[in-house]
């Protein structure tokens, strides 16, 4: 209905609460999941590792709102991280994306890693690097594969709707995220304006990661390695 | 990790700085100074527009006051209601909710509004259903369905329009499902009418989510309307789990039941619709509702 169509302000809030939301979900996720993959690649031997590699690959694919639905049970009211108040809030989907997507980002950056590794590991300790410095080179090398997963991770938390849905509950104006809003458009038969926010946000999606890209060649991960 | 040590610092910091700065601009962000009021409620009534209406209103009024929906189905939204997640709900499943309050979940409520549930069909009407008794109507499209000449998409959801459809054919003695026939979305009322739609089916819809794609549905029509048995009656309750939120809860179902909150219910859809969505209950002065309310939630 007329009153009901989106107005400007609102599809921009929407928008800017998504970057924000998945963003910051990303950075969380990135803080903990390269730490994993370089402690699975770089790490020395331990026997456990093909475990922890096989059972992140196969949580990649896990159904976003079974992540939901458990992450639910724990901050319900009555469940035990009920206290923080935290269901219904935009940090509740920033803390469910960002688990949602870490195995993505640790078994990427583990495989990008990997395969720098495989290359030069031999190369550089038998031209006398300590392991130390070897291992200094083959983060560098992957620096842009590194940079990749966590893009790609953005990219599953911002088009995701199963976390934001169970977690966020597409309250108006402070959970609403761009694929709640899709789902409500799509329930209330605007489909044209439904397929607009898709559209905004592939080319979000696109722009963002244009925009790292650029970004970190610019500054180069060399120089902070 | 002595080796790695050395060489993960300087960019993993950025991330964890970057990271913090984040968070704590998401948990700034969401820091709120109002009462707020958590209201698990029926999709139906959200998908309208109207409680967003109501809400807009009731803060203007109440300036200290936030109201937030969830809008799920009903079932899901007295789920949570006792679960301790929603401070007020806002459903339409009589049976469900004298369930829910013999639990001692919600306390005793308010019908707000009521319309009717109608059965649609596709305009051939292969079961010959138009304008008959809607037990009667599910009775002829059992048999048209068992030769495989009609079509029933059912919501599937436990939601309150899926609530009443499993009462109705209980109420004619016949059980579709498992019958090949009888379609099981497991989809909200939009997705549901589609289906329906598409397969020239006939379904259960609440008449203000028809309304709205009607336009999407040349060849459906409304075949059964009216009725107690298509009632829709709904109502709003507090929660009385341990960490509901009382007072902010009471205001706004104060608000939705005054006379101004009631005639914003009964002005709704006029616009678009040429007909309002919902018949405001006005404090249901003859008792027709709470009667209408007491046997569906008996069925």
């Amino acid at each position: 209905m007329a009153g009901l169509a989106l107005e400007l302000g609102e599809v921009a809030g929407i928008v800017l609460r998504s970057l924000m939301v998945s963003g910051a979900a990303t950075l969380l996720s990135a803080s903990w999941s390269i730490p994993l993959a370089l402690r699975l690649v770089l790490g020395g031997e331990g026997r456990g590792k093909r475990l922890v590699m096989d059972l992140l690959n196969s949580l990649v694919g896990i159904p976003t709102v079974v992540v939901g639905l458990i992450l639910y049970f724990l901050l319900s009211r009555s469940g035990p991280l009920g206290q923080l108040q935290l269901l219904y809030t935009p940090l509740a989907i920033t803390i469910g994306q960002a688990i949602l997507i870490t195995p993505f980002i640790a078994s990427l950056s583990a495989e990008a890693l990997r395969s720098v590794r495989e290359r030069l590991w031999e190369t550089l300790i038998s031209l006398g690097a300590t392991e130390g410095q070897a291992a200094a080179t083959v983060v560098d090398e992957a620096s842009p594969g590194l940079v990749t997963s966590i893009l790609l991770g953005f990219s599953r938390a911002v088009g995701e709707l199963g976390v934001a849905l169970m977690l966020g509950g597409n309250i108006r104006g402070f959970t609403r995220v761009m694929t709640t809003a899709i789902a409500l458009e799509v329930g209330r038969g605007e489909f044209e304006l439904a397929l607009a926010l898709g559209a905004i946000l592939v080319s979000l999606s696109f722009l963002t990661t244009l925009t790292i890209r650029a970004l970190t060649r610019e500054i180069g991960w060399r120089t902070l390695g | 990790m002595p080796s790695v040590a050395r060489a993960v610092p300087l960019f993993m910091i950025v991330i964890w700085l970057l990271a913090a700065l984040s968070l704590t601009g998401v948990y700034l962000y969401q820091a709120s100074e109002s009462r707020v009021v958590r209201v698990a409620t029926t999709t139906s009534l959200y998908a309208t527009g109207l409680l967003d209406l109501l809400s807009q209103e009731f803060q203007a009024r109440y300036p200290g006051f936030e109201v937030r929906f969830i809008a799920v189905g009903s079932g899901e939204a007295l789920r949570r209601a006792a679960m301790g997640d929603a401070d007020l709900v806002l459903v339409h499943a009589p049976s469900l909710e004298k369930r829910y309050l013999a639990e001692g979940v919600l306390s005793e409520g308010e019908i707000i509004a009521y319309n009717y549930f109608v059965l649609l069909g596709p305009l051939e009407d292969p079961a010959d259903v138009r304008g008959v008794d809607v037990l009667e109507a599910l009775r002829r499209i059992y048999v048209a369905g068992e030769r495989g000449e009609a079509v029933f998409v059912s919501r599937g959801d436990n939601s309150g329009t899926h609530v009443r459809e499993l009462i109705l054919w209980r109420l004619t003695g016949l059980d579709p499902s498992g019958r090949p026939w009888y379609i099981e979305a497991g989809a909200g009322m939009a997705q549901t009418l589609l289906i329906a739609g598409e397969r020239q089916a006939y379904t259960l819809s609440d008449i203000g989510t028809y309304l709205k794609f009607r336009e999407r549905l040349p060849n459906m029509g409304v075949m059964v309307e009216g009725g107690e048995l298509l009632m829709n009656i709904y109502s709003v309750y507090l929660v009385r789990v341990p960490g509901a939120r009382l007072e902010p809860a009471q205001a706004f179902m104060e608000f939705l039941t005054s006379e101004e909150g009631q005639s914003l219910i009964g002005g709704y859809g006029v616009e678009e619709f040429g007909r309002p969505l919902f018949n405001p209950a006005h404090g249901d002065p003859d008792g027709r509702l709470r009667k209408a309310w007491e046997r569906l939630s008996g069925l």
